[in-house]
């Protein structure tokens, strides 16, 4: 390994080239900080603000398995072969790679020229800030997102949301979901609705068909060598699939046209179809495990969270006048990506409040303003990423007050 | 119900900054401190929930066919609101000087100019064009103020944070104002769509 780090040292390009900036870099990501304890008994743990962020990524490493093997599912699912979860194992896996691996590319190699680019400009190391926004976004995408979309909008968010701010750590809006806003917004169509959430078929009603090109031949030549399933190419959405989500469901029909076609085992454990990452609450509430017990993501803002969209749903069990209303207050907690921005895109310590007693206000309100949109709003099928920005947008003003209020109450003290 | 509803869907979903994009001089001048967006969204919640009224009962009563000239003297109406803002803007500047010099001073000239804010005069033909009652316009007024000091407490907080940061040089001041405008924008649309009367 030594011999390697020599080797690395040698081809360092000259300072201050554009290549000297890439090489800087790779290799902060890969060998720093190497400071460990000098002599005494103190202990200096090397963890930096790049190791902070590797350990997010980390935590979301079970939610990428998963989704990638849920949007395969969901494929067949559509074209009503391999139903059981395990059923046809290679397919599912190979076609949610096929699906994931543009994104998850796409998504790098855009925001991370942007973020060399501006690194370069300023003459200073690599800041690390995309790591973990570079493993969000991904996630949050719809699995059948047009690239060239996905590509624009992660250079919106990291250009105007990040570095128009003075780049890592300096922004105001999660990076990761103001590029899904700027989807949702500008290309609707692509993230919402029906169609939007089972990949690789022409059309989620029955008679659609599989769209399968190059690289699935690939894999079939490679099955076939094995004597595997392969894709077949005249496969054709069944008859009575919708591709509907839970949330359209409830939001027609209340529960009981949820459970129709999905059971609550089902939902809890991912089954559905939804953003790519967000699907599965259990590898979520691991990954959100992880956070807390690293001390990164703030147990404050999760449980208050939680706490204001209990409130805010219950009161609308109350009022009971849609039928998304009646859905038992519990049950909203079954359906949408509430456990996905809970742990990921609430804690998030630069667009959050930093205050303690802020982080209770702050989370409470996403979860009560998230419900409040979610069943009320009938433009917008889900709460959570519009709930968050608006809160993030209000972070500040939390922050502000709360900071007044301890000076005056020590000035009153003196 | 119906004057909630009102108050609410102007002060969060047809807000005057953020959808109309009105009152948006005193909004990016006024908004460098916290105490001071404040005082001057204190003092539009005040002007636009008094001349709203006001200009309610004078289309009414006054420059309407059916009112006491007897006359249709609607084209009057644009300069009868002006004169009734900027008078109340006279009274709101008399009661700040006298009791907080100074806010008075912190706000300088962007206290009288409320009077040419064109979210309070564009409030005024709102109320108009939307054919509201008195006590509706009462709470249009009241919510579209409400959101308007919503919208600058909040820019001003962002931009006593983001002070220090590295900013692109070309950017600092008015530039990241915009984008932090634009990107509140955004984030305010979260409730557009929801249809209080529906509900």
């Amino acid at each position: 390994m030594s011999k390697l780090l020599e080797f690395v040292k040698r081809i360092e390009p000259k300072k201050g080239t554009f290549a000297h900036t890439v090489y800087d870099g790779f290799f902060t990501l890969l060998y720093t900080p190497d400071e460990v304890t000098h002599g005494g008994t103190h202990i200096k743990d090397g963890v930096d603000l790049k190791r902070t962020m590797v350990m997010v990524v980390i935590a979301l490493q079970l939610c990428y398995v998963f989704g990638t093997y849920n949007i395969g599912h969901q494929h067949f699912v559509a074209l009503g072969a391999y139903e059981g979860f395990l059923d046809g194992f290679h397919l599912k896996l190979f076609f949610g790679l096929g699906k994931l691996l543009p994104i998850f590319i796409v998504t790098h190699v855009v925001g991370l020229a942007i973020e060399f680019y501006y690194a370069y400009k300023k003459g200073h190391g690599i800041e690390e800030g995309f790591l973990v926004s570079g493993a969000l976004i991904p996630l949050i995408m719809p699995p059948d997102l047009p690239l060239w979309i996905l590509a624009i909008s992660v250079a919106f968010a990291v250009w105007i949301g990040k570095e128009a701010f003075g780049g890592t750590g300096m922004n105001i809006w999660n990076i990761a979901l103001l590029a899904r806003v700027f989807v949702f917004f500008a290309y609707p169509t692509t993230i919402s609705g029906d169609q939007a959430w089972v990949a690789g078929v022409t059309s989620t009603t029955p008679g659609g068909e599989a769209i399968y090109g190059w690289y699935h031949n690939l894999c079939n030549g490679i099955f076939e060598m094995f004597g595997a399933a392969t894709f077949e190419a005249s496969a054709k959405v069944v008859d009575g699939f919708t591709g509907a989500t839970p949330l359209i469901l409830a939001y027609q029909g209340g529960w009981d046209a949820v459970t129709q076609v999905y059971s609550e085992s089902q939902m809890w454990w991912g089954a559905i179809p939804g953003s790519i990452g967000e699907t599965s609450k259990p590898l979520i509430l691991l990954g959100a495990l992880l956070l807390i017990s690293l001390g990164i993501g703030s147990w404050r803002i999760m449980v208050s969270m939680i706490f204001g969209a209990a409130v805010m749903s219950l009161l609308l069990n109350l009022w009971d006048a849609t039928p998304f209303m009646t859905v038992p207050w519990y049950y909203q907690f079954w359906m949408g990506s509430f456990w996905f921005a809970m742990a990921f895109m609430a804690t998030d310590p630069v667009t959050a409040t930093s205050t303690n007693r802020g982080k209770w206000i702050y989370g409470f309100l996403i979860g009560f303003i998230g419900i409040i949109i979610r069943v009320l709003n009938p433009a917008y099928p889900e709460g959570w990423m519009l709930a968050i920005l608006l809160l993030n947008t209000f972070a500040p003003l939390i922050d502000h007050y709360i900071l007044q209020s301890n000076i005056n109450k020590r000035l009153k003290r003196a | 119900m119906d004057l909630i509803n009102i108050f609410i869907k102007s002060a969060f979903i047809e807000n005057l900054v953020l959808t109309y994009f009105l009152g948006m001089c005193s909004y990016l001048a006024v908004s460098k401190t916290v105490k001071t967006a404040f005082g001057l969204g204190l003092a539009v919640i005040f002007v636009l929930g008094i001349t709203m009224p006001i200009n309610w009962l004078i289309t009414t009563y006054l420059l309407s066919e059916g009112g006491l000239l007897g006359m249709d003297l609607t084209f009057l109406r644009l300069i009868l609101f002006i004169a009734v803002i900027a008078s109340m803007v006279q009274l709101v500047e008399m009661v700040i000087e006298k009791f907080s010099p100074s806010l008075y001073n912190s706000l300088g000239i962007f206290l009288p100019l409320i009077t040419v804010n064109c979210a309070i005069l564009g409030g005024s033909l709102f109320m108009v064009s939307k054919e509201y009652n008195f006590a509706e316009s009462v709470a249009f007024g009241l919510g579209g103020g409400f959101g308007w000091f919503l919208a600058i407490i909040a820019i001003a907080a962002i931009r006593e944070k983001i002070k220090y940061s590295n900013i692109p040089a070309p950017l600092r001041g008015l530039g990241i104002a915009f984008i932090i405008t634009g990107l509140m924008g955004l984030a305010f649309l979260s409730l557009l769509g929801i249809d209080p009367a529906a509900l």
